[in-house]
């Protein structure tokens, strides 16, 4: 059971050159010396700015008019002079998305995920002054827009000085009426202890489309573990006079793992507002409608934004590295899981390890239905959240905490009347 | 929890906790209808609804210690399903 003449691993330092995937041969005294010279390649590393976009001006490719949406039955674009409908390219194609994880080295950047700078002209960024939030409208289209947050009419004026352009766009599929008739669903099985105020208020009708921002990430990693796990070797039990114990003797073993996998599409939150999950926010509500399609994104094209907003990303690679090393922490440890089934008494992990070996990363706007409410009495934005892709809906309903209360104690009277009964039977 | 109680119960002589069920019980409900409302348990499993495509996981256990003698049924600390809960970093 133990493999003997397997003396413990030091972390990488022990390890033969190439024995491992990720250290590469190693390099010559010349090209070590050279590498450290080389200028840092300018500009991203793929790129992904669509070209037929150049003149500012999403035009119809078939009839050159500029009056361009999105048609949500389809997902596609139309044009509303022509009819002529058509799709930006799919990412995961044009850019070789999905393919050669194995081979990632460093961190590769697209374009639109590269750091935050003011490069778009028609999409503005407004600050809510409701709630403020930073929401991003696209003005070629649309130059009065709402909050998705707190549905406060955003004004120009609110304007900040940036925009984040994304990479690429996931459109919209479910219509608006799928999206009320989820949330309606939602609601109505949490209505008897919802909050009576938002019950009277309740309108799924108001729901938003939006675009909130993302990071999606191939990568690839190895993850090592160690800690201490327990094999039962006995059991039994000892009477005490009228009162029994039962009594365990284990085997101590310490315990390293380590696997190497790869990711595709990971996806995290590109905006600080969203990506803090503490008690104090209701920020899991949106991550848990995760995951979308994200191999059906298309090429950015501002057309697709038409009638949605879009939130700012505001949050750069990185920031979000760390998210990304915990994350792919988590997933190898839920990968070694399977391989300790002989801890009977469990494995406590004290430490471990991540080496990523290479990532690539691609802003994204994926597409969210929202209907949002603000509760006044305990300051907290709620949400109920329809993923448009596939209908994933998750929210959080205020709730009414007198009745909650009572129907507590009303199964607490319940069941002390059982065990009392019990007791002036058995006494 | 009715069950339990009655299973629990089924000696010839109750024990006195019982009398914990209805408070038990009462938090129990709370918390279980208070969930299922806000749902600030849930969140994206992205251990599971990711791709994922892992080699064959390495490892070795070598045995250091043996406990001759304890009440506890399993060990202390274990976080072997609590892939979130982080440990020390390495490296
Ligand atoms: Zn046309
Ligand atoms: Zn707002």
């Amino acid at each position: 059971m133990t493999q003997d003449a397997t003396p413990p691993r030091e972390p990488s330092s022990s390890r033969e050159p190439g024995s491992s995937p990720f250290d590469g041969p190693p390099l010559s005294l010349d090209e070590e010396l050279a590498a450290a010279r080389a200028e840092p390649e300018p500009g991203p590393d793929i790129d992904t700015i669509n070209e037929s976009l150049a003149d500012g001006l999403n035009r119809c490719p078939k009839c050159g008019s500029t009056d361009v949406r999105l048609r949500g039955s389809t997902g596609n674009l139309v044009c509303l002079f022509c009819r002529h409908e058509w799709h930006e390219a799919r990412v995961e194609e044009e850019f070789g998305l999905g393919v050669g994880i194995d081979d990632l080295q460093g961190t590769v950047v697209a374009g639109g995920a590269d750091e935050i700078a003011a490069d778009a002209e028609d999409v503005v960024t407004l600050t809510c002054g409701g709630c403020g939030a930073d929401v991003v409208v696209d003005t070629a289209h649309a130059l009065n827009a709402r909050c998705h947050w707190c549905r406060h009419t955003l004004n120009i004026n609110e304007r900040t000085p940036n925009g984040a352009v994304p990479d690429a766009v996931l459109p919209f599929k479910l219509t608006h009426g799928e999206a009320v008739e989820r949330i309606r669903e939602f609601a109505s099985k949490r209505r008897l202890f919802a909050h009576p105020r938002f019950k009277k208020e309740f309108v799924p009708e108001n729901v938003l489309g939006v675009y909130l921002p993302y990071l999606v990430i191939d990568a690839r990693a190895e993850a090592s573990y160690a800690g201490r796990g327990e094999v039962q070797t006995r059991r039994w039990t000892e009477k005490h006079g009228d009162t029994s114990t039962t009594y365990y003797a284990a085997d101590v073993y310490r315990v390293d793992r380590e696997v190497a996998f790869t990711v595709d599409d990971l996806t995290i939150e590109g905006a600080a507002d969203r990506a803090r999950f503490d008690s104090s926010t209701t920020n899991n509500i949106v991550n848990t409608v995760l995951p979308f399609d994200t191999k059906n994104a298309v090429k950015w094209n501002s057309s697709y934004l038409v009638g949605f907003t879009s939130e700012k990303r505001d949050l750069d690679v990185d920031d979000l590295h760390p998210v990304l090393e915990d994350q792919l922490l988590s997933i190898g440890r839920a990968q070694v899981h399977d391989s300790l089934e002989m801890f009977d008494r469990g494995v406590r992990w004290e430490q471990e390890r991540i080496d990523v070996g290479g990532s690539r990363w691609v802003s994204m706007y994926l597409p969210v239905w929202l209907y949002s409410y603000y509760q006044e009495n305990t300051k907290m934005l709620h949400y109920i959240a329809v993923n448009a892709r596939t209908g994933e809906t998750m929210g959080s309903v205020p709730v009414s905490q007198p009745r909650l209360i009572a129907a507590a104690l009303t199964v607490g009277t319940f069941l002390e009347g059982i065990a009392g009964a019990i007791l002036v039977g058995t006494a | 929890m009715i069950s339990e109680v009655v299973m629990a119960t089924s000696g010839d002589n109750a024990p006195l906790w019982i009398l914990a069920a209805g408070p038990a019980g009462a938090v129990a409900t709370y918390w279980a209808l208070y969930r299922y409302y806000r749902n600030t348990d849930k969140s994206h499993a992205y251990e599971r609804d990711t791709l994922i495509q892992a080699q064959p996981v390495q490892g070795s256990e070598e045995k250091v210690d043996h406990i001759s003698k304890t009440r506890d049924s399993d060990i202390d600390g274990d976080n072997s399903s609590k892939h979130r809960v982080r440990v020390e970093r390495l490296g």
